[in-house]
Parts: structure tokens; C-alpha cells; sequence
């Protein structure tokens, strides 16, 4: 390895990354602000997918039997839902048991001695694997010999899922729009900064120096711009979300928020890749146009 | 060395600047080539260097063929090859020492390498004991040095100069011109484009004359001006 190249090569690249302070400065920034808006985006997504899927998690499909369903056909019923890959558990409740669960879950508001008999049919409490599942495996139990009705939260089960494909879709196309402007103005940045030393980029070329070469210390340049536009913007989301989110949580009692609904180690990694990737596509493409003409 | 057969550059605005040129260069020739302003020396140069692109014709420049050279062979070429310039194109925020290394490091030299050339270069254009100075603290004709010294440096077998002494007073110009004579005596082939009337007058070299693109005379020992010689120096 030779060392005076490297630095040589590094000092490159601190010299010129230095000498337009100004430009570098606004092309961090820029990295910094779409960032912020993308983490911001990425973390509120994920608290609202979080909360969303906890209250999916929570709903239970409650299959009533015929009143007339024969024992056999409970234990048939018992047996093809055991089978059923998408189903977590599904657990027999007769109708002894659901009267004894009213009572408790209605604290004697209704006098349940006054009844002459048990009005409730045996059931199956149906709890599915994944929120999506709710209104297939409904479908297919309702379908089901001996089963009478089917009941869950079918509205809230379909609004939920709604609104999380609307964000995923929202989602994606904002991210695109603000990795697609960050990107135009650090070009522009680094194009600047490309024809400020255009004479230096001459004399490269005049002596023999690739252009492999030549692009390499802008792509670098990019790629600190990205990466320090990138450390800035978590420092200000870890900030902001210090301060910002107990009051959040306090505020919205009845949302179910977590305290942390991403991994923020993952979610730090995603977002500098992105600041990176944004700055080296950006200087490549504008240094990659001023060579070719 | 330099060899180019009917060569011609038509300019994408439609300027014809060489028109069926050809010329014949030898290893370690020294060669003049004159003309008023516009009529196509610069152009000259530029193709042998790959700046621009001939439109028509054959150039052999160290055995590549430059009219057919690729885009990405261009930086091979132009290693063969050292080019002066009238404004010098010396980094301001570079040292004469940096200047110089530069052109190698660029390049992909290995430090060692750069070490042991550049002061030897540096030797040989005499600004050994200015290597430490930035080019606006030198004047007309040192920067014209270093920059020679750049040139220089990765060990070109050519060497293209266009109007090296265009800026430069008469001491500094005869300076110059001492020193291109020195390294065509080391054995380098040296094209130089000038009108400066003194320097080939004094010098006899070889003059190749270009008017509109075209080379209208081409003497072994010639003057400046077509017709003199035979003894009738035009007083410098």
C-alpha cells in the first residue's frame, strides 16, 4: 500500500470539501431536511402501523353455533379449525361458559338469575395470526356445517387495513418525492463546486488522469455531504423525539402508542444509507455530465 | 513521431480550421509552427493531444492513432505527451512543488516515483529553490517554467507548446526558449507554436508555416517571415 497516495488522495478531498463552505453547507442541509421529513415519516408510519395492528391483534372471531349443532359437529368443527394454518387458536366456549363470562364482563349489571334458561349457543373464540386473515378465515367458518352466525369487528378490521395500504402508498410516493428534490439540489451543489474547479478538472485531463480518477474525489464529496447531512438530521429526530413523544403519549391516552414503535438502530441504518445513497447518485450523475462534455 | 495525412478539422459551427493537412515529425525534431492568429496552429495542437477531433485525415502521434483513438484512451495518450500553455494553467492554491507532483499523482504514480521525478524536473527548469512557492509569487517566466517542469515530469517523449512565450518580456522569453532547446537536446521532440517573430529567427529550426488551415511552406533552417534568410536577418 502506498501511503502518500492515499494521502495525497485524502487531502484531495478535505481540501476541496472545505473550500465551498458555503455550498457544502446547503447541500447538507438539504440531505439534513429530507431526512428529518423521511424519519419523521418512517417513525409515525410505524407508531400508526404499531397501534394499528394492536388493536387488530386484539379482535376475536366469535363463531356461533346452531342451536341444534349436534356435539359431533363441534368436535368437526373443533378439528378443521385446529388444521387451519392461518389460525392461532381457536377455543370452544359453551354455553354454560358464556353465560358465566357475561356475568362477569357485565358485573351483574344484568341480573342473569332472572333467566329461565341459557339463551347463548355454544361458540368458538377464533384468534388468526395475521390482522389480513380476519376476513378470510371469517368466510370460510362461516361457510362451516353447525355454524349459525359469524361475529367480529368486520368495519374496524376493513378501515384499519384501509388506511394502512393508503400510508404504505402515501408513504412511498413522498419518499421518492423528497429523495427526487434532495437529489436534484445537491447535483446542482455539486455541479457548482465542479465548475469552480474546472480548471483543475482540465489539468487532470491534460495530463492523463482518468476520469474514473477525476470523479472519484466528488463522489467522496457527495458521499460526506450525505453522510454528515444524515448524522445531523438524527441528532435533530433523536431530539425531537426526547422531547417531543412522552407529551405525545400523554396527549393520546386512548391511541395506543408505543414508546418506541421502530427498532431505532434500523432505522438510523436506513436513513444514513439513504443520506449516502443521495449524495453519491447526485455528484455522480453531475460530474458524470460535465466529463462527457 | 507525429505523423498526419490529410488531415482536416471542420468545426461543429462550420469553421474550417486545417484543411488537408499533412505532416511529417521525427523523433527529437524541434518545430515551429507559424501563422497569423486564427489560422490554425492552436487547432493543430489540439488534435495531437485529443482536445479536439479531426474530421477527416490520419494522425499517428508515438504509434497511436489518434484520430481513432477511443474516449477512454485518451488519458494513455496524453501520458506520452507534456503541453505548455501561453497562460501557463498552474493551480494558484498549489505550490510549484504540488503543481508538478500533480500531474503524476493524478495519474496514479507511486509515491516513490513522484519523489525522485520531481526534483529532477524541477533541476532542469532551474526552480529547485522556488519548489516551496505558490505560482502568483513567481514571476511571467518561472510560472512558464514550472508549468514546462509539469510537462515534463511523467517523461514525455513529445512535448507541444502553444505560444509558450505569449505572455512573457524578452529576457524571459529567450529563457524559455534556452530551455525548450535544452530538452529537445535531451532527446524530446518538441512542437512549438508561436508568433513570436524573435524566437524562430534566432533559433533556425525547422518552420512550418500555416495560412487559413492550411501549411503553406514547411523549411528545414527557416525564418519567420517567408522570403528572408540568404542572410537578410530582420533586425530583433
Amino acid at each position: 500500500m502506498d501511503s502518500g497516495k492515499v494521502k495525497f488522495f485524502l487531502s484531495e478531498v478535505l481540501r476541496n470539501f472545505s473550500r465551498n463552505t458555503g455550498m457544502q453547507v446547503t447541500a447538507i442541509g438539504t440531505v439534513a431536511i429530507t431526512i428529518v421529513l423521511l424519519g419523521l415519516f418512517l417513525f409515525v408510519r410505524a407508531a400508526l402501523a404499531d397501534a394499528g395492528n394492536r388493536l387488530l391483534d386484539q379482535i376475536e372471531i366469535s363463531a356461533y353455533l346452531r342451536p341444534d349443532a349436534t356435539p359431533a359437529q363441534a368436535a368437526a368443527i373443533g378439528d378443521f379449525l385446529a388444521k387451519d394454518p392461518r389460525i392461532a387458536s381457536a377455543q370452544f366456549v359453551p354455553k354454560k361458559q358464556g353465560l358465566a363470562e357475561l356475568r362477569t364482563r357485565t358485573r351483574g349489571a344484568i341480573d342473569t338469575e332472572l333467566l329461565t334458561e341459557n339463551p347463548l349457543p355454544d361458540k368458538f373464540r377464533i384468534k388468526v395470526r395475521q390482522p389480513e386473515q380476519v376476513d378470510p378465515v371469517a368466510a370460510t367458518v362461516r361457510r362451516l356445517t353447525g355454524v349459525d352466525n359469524v361475529v367480529y369487528g368486520q368495519k374496524i378490521v376493513q378501515r384499519l387495513l384501509a388506511l394502512g395500504g393508503v400510508l404504505r402508498r402515501v408513504g412511498i410516493g413522498l419518499i421518492l418525492a423528497f429523495v427526487g428534490v434532495a437529489s436534484i439540489i445537491i447535483s446542482n451543489t455539486i455541479r457548482l463546486t465542479v465548475f469552480a474547479r474546472r480548471r483543475e478538472i482540465a489539468i487532470m485531463q491534460l495530463v492523463g488522469a482518468t476520469n474514473t480518477y477525476i470523479r472519484l474525489p466528488f463522489i467522496c464529496e457527495g458521499l460526506l455531504d450525505g453522510l454528515i447531512g444524515a448524522l445531523v438530521a438524527l441528532a435533530l429526530l433523536a431530539g425531537a423525539r426526547a422531547a417531543l413523544w412522552p407529551r405525545l403519549l400523554e396527549a393520546l391516552p386512548w391511541v395506543q402508542l408505543r414508546a418506541m414503535p421502530v427498532d431505532a438502530r434500523v432505522l438510523a441504518a436506513q436513513l444514513i444509507l439513504t443520506g449516502v445513497a443521495i449524495g453519491v447518485l447526485a455528484s455522480w450523475i453531475s460530474v458524470g455530465r460535465y466529463l462527457r462534455t | 513521431m507525429i505523423s498526419l495525412r490529410g488531415v482536416s478539422l471542420v468545426y461543429p459551427n462550420g469553421v474550417r480550421a486545417l484543411d488537408n493537412i499533412s505532416l511529417e515529425i521525427g523523433k527529437g525534431d524541434f518545430v515551429f509552427l507559424v501563422g497569423h492568429s486564427g489560422t490554425g496552429k492552436s487547432s493543430l495542437l489540439r488534435l495531437l493531444y485529443r482536445e479536439a477531433t479531426s474530421t477527416a485525415g490520419e494522425i499517428v502521434v508515438d504509434g497511436i492513432r489518434v484520430d481513432r483513438l477511443r474516449r477512454n484512451r485518451v488519458p494513455a495518450l496524453r501520458r506520452h505527451l507534456g503541453v505548455v500553455f501561453q497562460d501557463f494553467k498552474l493551480l494558484t492554491d498549489k505550490t510549484v512543488w504540488e503543481n508538478v507532483a500533480f500531474a503524476m499523482q493524478v495519474t496514479g504514480a507511486h509515491t516513490r516515483d513522484v519523489m525522485r521525478q520531481v526534483p529532477r524536473v524541477l533541476d532542469l527548469v532551474g526552480l529547485s529553490h522556488k519548489s516551496r512557492m505558490y505560482p502568483n509569487e513567481l514571476s511571467g517566466g518561472e510560472q512558464q517554467r514550472a508549468a514546462i517542469a509539469r510537462a515534463l515530469v511523467n517523461n514525455p517523449k513529445i512535448l507541444l507548446c502553444d505560444e509558450p512565450t505569449g505572455n512573457l518580456d524578452p529576457v524571459n522569453t529567450t529563457e524559455i526558449t534556452a530551455l525548450l532547446q535544452r530538452i529537445n537536446l535531451k532527446g524530446t521532440t518538441v512542437v512549438v507554436a508561436t508568433h513570436n517573430q524573435a524566437v524562430v529567427d534566432r533559433m533556425r529550426r525547422r518552420v512550418v508555416r500555416l495560412e487559413d488551415g492550411r501549411i503553406t511552406t514547411d523549411e528545414e533552417r527557416g525564418y519567420y517571415y517567408l522570403g528572408l534568410g540568404q542572410g537578410q536577418v530582420l533586425s530583433v
